[in-house]
């Protein structure tokens, strides 16, 4: 995040034995660099929250095309199937993690997912993860935790070209190239990406995943003026174009309509560092971003539907690093964001909807021994829209002995209302005609309605609409590291999540001829809480293993005290209503209570060899009884084993070969998991043209 | 649902336990298991696409069931008092107002069948006061069902009692059990053909107390 000021050393990315000396958190030593717990670069061994670094290494072993790929493999995140590719971190659902490249945030969301297939992985450097409230530094979204993507920013004169051909003809070319002359460097990556998409859906013309295309490009430029001064500018654009077949059966008569999705994502960043003094660096970063989507559809016997979304944000931050002495070091910082959308789906496209956000943060970091380190941050956010947020956290480490640590963190996160929350006004005419209003418009909507006479009734949640607040969360974690001898290393985290105003749409208002009448309210108190192990072990030099296992609960706090009191019902094997008992519920849909990971791996000189196995246990999907919750009474989806393996060879002259095959025990389901496809093949092929190390 | 044996048919009288111990005086009140009251099943689906056609329809008709008699009543005695109830896709009528020339009337009670033993003094039944409105409140989640709109299916909510008052001003209680033919809800993965052609069965069950009280 920080530009590397003469520190890190980035050399060792374009080795030429890309799989011998890399390594990920676990196996590592504690002396990888991680930037986002403390929005400064830190010993991932020194930093006090829980956080988990994935290297490039594993990334090209696992043979990830896209962010998703990646993430469903590590321990407690799993990928949600609506609106795209989502994370579930630490049982919130995807709204509540903040995905950031570089450092900054990634926008466009749908239904709150950020589609994670929109980012190739083809140029990270390495991802890390960062558990638990984290607005202290990040303001809104890091509820649930952080996700930072680093981009490689090799420094050295550089080409190379990675080609991977699989199943579906899913086909994905990377070009990376670099060059340094004096104080320039620049930095160029594209990634194109294309599949033809499937479905496990027997005599179905529709697919799951629909026939895509992606093309990526990021640019950088910095430039050093001296040795205590760097400009840079980065760019990034993504364009998605996705082709939807869409098939409705009507009475044995088949129409079908074809749509044309296009996503675009800008991202634009300009940074000057400055280091005044040995004590003293500053960082001044403006970011500008824009996503749009863009749906169109043409029914074969229809009017043509549009729909259209755009949001930008841009923000400006001014961050300042002192290292006031050996012991203790402060991070101050403010910003203003501005974010706009215009959407079809709010009153009018062309009418721009605005919120402007002002924040400032402070953390310090106090080291009183060698042993003890104390973190102690918080952030202010004020709001034109909505109420200010306000978001401290403490948490502190301290190493026992080298073998064993200890680390704790209090912190609370939030999310503000999104615009969707506040000014959607969206009426599905296929589908009884059932409105969403968001809270800004419904009232307003709702007033006018009931004014000309529309409106058959007004529910009890309609005279509870009120200004929306943002959503909080306080979260604890206790984590422990266990290193009793060197190729055995054992991390667990006890976690947990308490969730106010969670947002939920609710039925508000019935109009005449009884279609419904939804918005949003703050309603829920959720919580999540668990534990999380990781395990690794080398067995020898050539062989190792790592497993890793999160157990989770989850819950909504109105729905437990309706149970004990008696207010909840479901229906006995007569299909008589009994009372529902605490033991049957199952808190919130779509969480599993055990997922667990397993991995095998073998490495010799230049060839490698990985089995990976993932595991999640059955899960509620849908509300069978009808009383509105999820209990032992309702649908799950069955609990399963993905498999997946790769193997690789290192040639001499830069070319690198890989094979793989994901889902190898040919999992499906075609109700809950329309986006896993059975079995598939693929093969990479990977060239060096060109890697002449530069001097500093 | 599988295991419980019911007599296929009206009138399959399933349970005969109430408990009179108040000493009113009053007769046992039998609980008897209604199944697969067909109510406006579904004859077609209306010509083209949503949202303004592929909608199924029935014929549009009440089926009217007298709970004093326990047996259907023709539709052609729509305007009399020989009927308490009736049914219409997921609507649900009583004898009152708009709909009946009777004092009929109902309202939802939130608990289980068996635990409402007598109806509560303040208890206030609705009658069908106006052309659009409903003793028991239709639409999903309001009166005794709620659609999955997932996978289009129609569930009862469980803890749902209809409070009737019939047409001779006598009181009975409902719990409804099933919309599916067999009293078999369709597995979410069931064409929709499946889900269209066995819905709008209705599976309930009744105690009607035939002296007058309102004691169950």
């Amino acid at each position: 995040m920080l530009l590397r000021i003469g520190g890190v050393s980035l050399g060792l990315l374009f080795s030429v034995n890309l799989w011998s000396q890399q390594s990920d958190t676990l196996s590592g030593t504690g002396n990888e660099i991680v930037v986002t717990a403390t929005k400064t670069e830190r010993k991932i061994s020194s930093v006090a929250v829980p956080v988990t670094i994935i290297s490039q290494q594993r990334i090209l072993q696992a043979g990830s095309l896209r962010l998703n790929d990646i993430l469903q493999e590590q321990t407690g995140l799993f990928l949600t199937a609506a609106f795209g590719s989502g994370v579930q971190m630490q049982g919130l659902n995807p709204d509540y993690t903040l995905i950031l490249i570089d450092g900054e945030p990634l926008i466009g969301r749908t239904g709150g997912v950020l589609d994670l297939k929109r980012i190739t992985v083809g140029n990270i450097k390495q991802i890390e993860i960062v558990k638990g409230p984290s607005s202290s530094l990040y303001g809104s979204e890091a509820m649930a935790g952080v996700i930072n993507i680093i981009t490689d920013k090799p420094k050295s004169n550089a080409l190379k070209f990675s080609l991977r051909y699989g199943s579906f003809n899913t086909a994905d070319l990377s070009l990376n190239g670099s060059i340094r002359k004096n104080n320039f460097t620049y930095q160029g990556f594209g990634n194109f990406y294309k599949t033809d998409g499937f479905s496990i859906r027997p005599n179905s013309s529709e697919r799951a995943i629909a026939p895509i295309e992606r093309f990526t490009q990021q640019h950088n430029f910095s430039y050093r003026f001296n040795n205590k001064t760097v400009l840079s500018i980065n760019l990034r654009l993504n364009n998605e174009s996705i082709k939807n077949i869409i098939s409705v059966n009507n009475n044995g008569t088949i129409i079908q309509s074809e749509g044309l999705e296009k996503n675009k994502d800008l991202n634009t960043t300009v940074q000057l560092s400055h280091r005044l003094n040995e004590k003293i660096t500053n960082n001044t970063r403006i970011y500008a971003t824009e996503f749009s989507a863009e749906q169109q559809l043409l029914t074969s016997n229809g009017t043509p539907y549009t729909d259209f979304f755009k949001q930008r944000f841009a923000r400006a931050e001014n961050q300042t690093d002192f290292t006031l002495n050996k012991k203790l070091s402060l991070t101050t910082g403010a910003g203003y964001i501005i974010e706009t959308a215009n959407s079809t789906r709010y009153d009018k496209s062309s009418n721009t909807k605005t919120n402007r956000i002002g924040y400032a943060f402070i953390q310090s970091e106090w080291k009183p021994t060698d042993a003890f380190t104390i973190v102690a941050g918080a952030r202010y956010d004020h709001n034109e829209l909505f109420a200010a947020a306000f978001s401290p956290k403490l948490a502190f480490q301290y190493k026992f002995n080298p073998k064993f640590s200890l680390k704790a963190s209090i912190g609370r996160g939030f999310k503000a209302p999104d615009f969707r929350q506040l000014y959607l006004n969206f009426t599905n005419t296929a589908a009884g005609s059932y409105s969403v209003f968001g809270t800004v418009e419904a009232q307003k909507i709702i007033a006018e309605l009931n004014r000309i006479g529309q409106i058959s009734s007004l529910e009890s949640d309609y005279y509870r609409l009120s200004e929306l607040k943002p959503e909080f969360a306080t979260g604890i974690n206790i984590g422990l590291s266990y290193n009793p001898i060197t190729p055995l290393s054992i991390t667990a985290n006890i976690f947990s999540n308490t969730i106010e105003n969670l947002i939920d749409s609710r039925l508000v208002a019935y109009k005449t001829g009884g279609a419904q009448i939804f918005s949003y309210l703050n309603v829920k108190h959720a919580f999540t809480k668990g534990i999380e192990t990781d395990i690794k072990y080398a067995l020898s030099k050539k062989w190792s293993l790592a497993g890793g296992y999160q157990f989770l609960l989850t819950g909504d706090k109105d729905e437990i005290n309706r149970i004990n009191n008696g207010q909840v019902f479901t229906r006995d094997a007569n299909g008589f209503s009994s009372k529902l008992k605490r033991s049957e519920y199952v808190g919130l849909a779509n969480r599993s209570k055990h997922m667990a990971n397993f991995r095998v791996q073998f490495e010799q000189q230049n060839y490698f060899a990985n089995l990976r196995l993932i595991y999640r246990s059955k899960w509620a999907v849908s509300d069978k009884d009808g009383n509105g919750l999820f209990n032992t009474n309702d649908a799950f989806a069955d609990g399963f084993i993905q498999v997946n393996m790769a193997t690789g060879k290192n040639f001499n002259k830069g070319i690198r070969v890989q094979a793989g095959c994901d889902n190898i025990l040919n999992y499906t389901d075609v109700l809950n998991l329309p986006n896993l496809p059975g079995r598939t093949f693929y093969f990479t092929l990977a060239y060096t043209f060109l890697n002449t190390k530069t001097k500093q | 649902m599988k295991k419980a044996i019911w007599v296929i048919g009206f009138m399959a009288v399933l349970a005969a336990c109430s408990k009179d111990d108040k000493g009113t005086g009053s007769i046992p009140v039998e609980t008897i298991t209604v199944k697969d009251l067909a109510a406006d099943t579904i004859i077609g689906i209306t010509p083209g696409a949503p949202p303004t056609g592929g909608m199924p329809f029935g014929a549009g008709k009440y089926s009217f069931y007298s709970l004093e008699s326990n047996q259907m009543v023709a539709s052609s005695d729509s305007a009399s008092n020989k009927w308490d109830i009736a049914f219409r896709g997921t609507s649900i009528i009583t004898n009152s107002g708009n709909r009946g020339p009777a004092a009929g009337g109902a309202f939802v009670y939130i608990g289980l069948f068996s635990d409402l033993k007598t109806i509560p003094k303040d208890s206030s039944f609705k009658v069908e006061n106006a052309p659009t409105a409903f003793a028991i409140p239709s639409g999903s989640n309001r009166g005794w069902y709620v659609y999955d709109g997932l996978n289009n299916l129609i569930n009862p909510i469980p803890g749902r009692v209809l409070v009737i008052r019939t047409a001779s001003g006598k009181y009975a209680k409902v719990e409804i059990l099933n919309y599916y033919k067999g009293g078999i809800t369709p597995a979410a993965s069931a064409s929709d053909a499946i889900k269209t052609n066995t819905q709008r069965y209705y599976t309930f069950r009744f105690s009607y107390q035939s002296n007058g009280s309102t004691t169950f």
